[in-house]
């Protein structure tokens, strides 16, 4: 039984050598660059999460310019909404389902606060929320407002720090 | 001529690990660059500007004039900035302002080491060019927590002939 001795050239064995470090280099700046674009790609994740966000919330900013919201003794406040029409509408019975689309819409008074939540004939103006629609289940987004209203005690309009709420079923 | 051999295996030994040396050291760098962030990252935050531009319609306990109306914060501080005059009931423009915002704020955000929102800023400056590069004039200003690394933020301009009072903001996770 005769070997066969294969015998490698000296050319032959520095291809070779060239070649694994290649493959090495390759499989180094392979690993840098998953690592880069997983670190990338989990801040462009959260961003877009972010501009989805702030598209809603310009949307519910935009129904303050609603003819139903919107406060017109101005016309230098875009964010200023007229609380007194809002509670109007809360027992409306021409409004029923007129917001059919959202499963909550509120308008809330942030600063100052009153001891009372929600707003009734008895109360108003002396308490804290308006609520349109409750549907219950949904996700909730808020904007801040001007509640506006004309204040007979000051005997002029008087604007305080509100949100409005809006609560969308099924938005992921 | 055996040892030209090996001190060439050598060079080449040395070679590719300066290659790796090299490679691990630019990947050292790019990690420092990119995880040492020495500039608090801002992102434009809608939210925030709705804040700042609602809170600036909030009318306040303050009149100045008798028989005078009751200022928006916006008039207010415009008249801190610019007069510094006292409200009848004797509390000074700038002290009612500061206080106005300072209670929108705590009313609006949870800040505290333990929530998600640390600390915050508010400046309410003064530029007589909006377009420069300087700090402009404070008229005041509202810090609380730490504000060192990345925050979300926005400003408000007030008109302010020949001006601008810019009321900027900056709230940190």
């Amino acid at each position: 039984m005769s070997l066969l001795r294969v015998r490698y050239s000296k050319g032959q064995f520095k291809i070779q050598q060239m070649v694994f470090i290649i493959i090495a280099i390759i499989i180094l700046f392979g690993i840098v660059s998953v690592f880069f674009i997983s670190v990338k790609f989990s801040s462009l994740r959260s961003d877009v999460e972010d501009l989805r966000k702030e598209a809603v919330l310009t949307q519910v900013r935009k129904m303050t310019g609603a003819p139903e919201f919107n406060w017109i003794m101005s016309d230098d406040c875009s964010s200023c909404v007229d609380l007194d029409k809002i509670f109007l509408l809360k027992d409306r019975n021409s409004y029923k389902g007129f917001w059919n689309d959202v499963s909550l819409l509120k308008v809330s008074r942030v600063y100052p606060l009153y001891d009372i939540g929600e707003c009734t004939t008895q109360n108003y103006p002396r308490c804290n929320s308006v609520t349109l629609v409750n549907k219950g289940d949904f996700e909730a987004y808020e904007s801040f407002v001007s509640l506006c209203r004309f204040d007979d005690t000051l005997k002029q309009t008087k604007c305080e720090l509100g949100k409005v709420i809006m609560g969308f079923e099924g938005v992921e | 001529m055996e040892k030209i051999r090996k001190k060439k295996g050598q060079e080449e030994i040395v070679g590719f690990v300066l290659i790796v040396v090299i490679i691990a050291i630019a990947f050292v760098v790019f990690l420092g660059i990119r995880l040492r962030n020495p500039e608090p990252v801002q992102k434009e935050s809608e939210i925030l500007y709705q804040f700042i531009e609602s809170s600036m319609e909030q009318t306040t306990d303050c009149v100045i004039r008798e028989n005078g109306k009751n200022l928006a914060l916006n008039e207010l501080i415009r008249e801190c900035h610019s007069f510094g005059n006292t409200c009848l009931n004797g509390e000074n423009s700038c002290d009612v302002s500061i206080a106005s915002l300072k209670g929108m704020i705590d009313a609006s955000w949870k800040i505290s080491p333990q929530d998600v929102y640390k600390g915050y800023e508010f400046k309410v400056n003064y530029y007589l060019n909006s377009s420069s590069e300087d700090d402009g004039e404070e008229i005041f200003s509202l810090i609380k927590g730490n504000c060192t690394s990345a925050y979300i933020g926005n400003s408000y301009f007030i008109p302010q002939f020949p001006g601008n009072i810019i009321v900027s903001g900056k709230i940190c996770p």
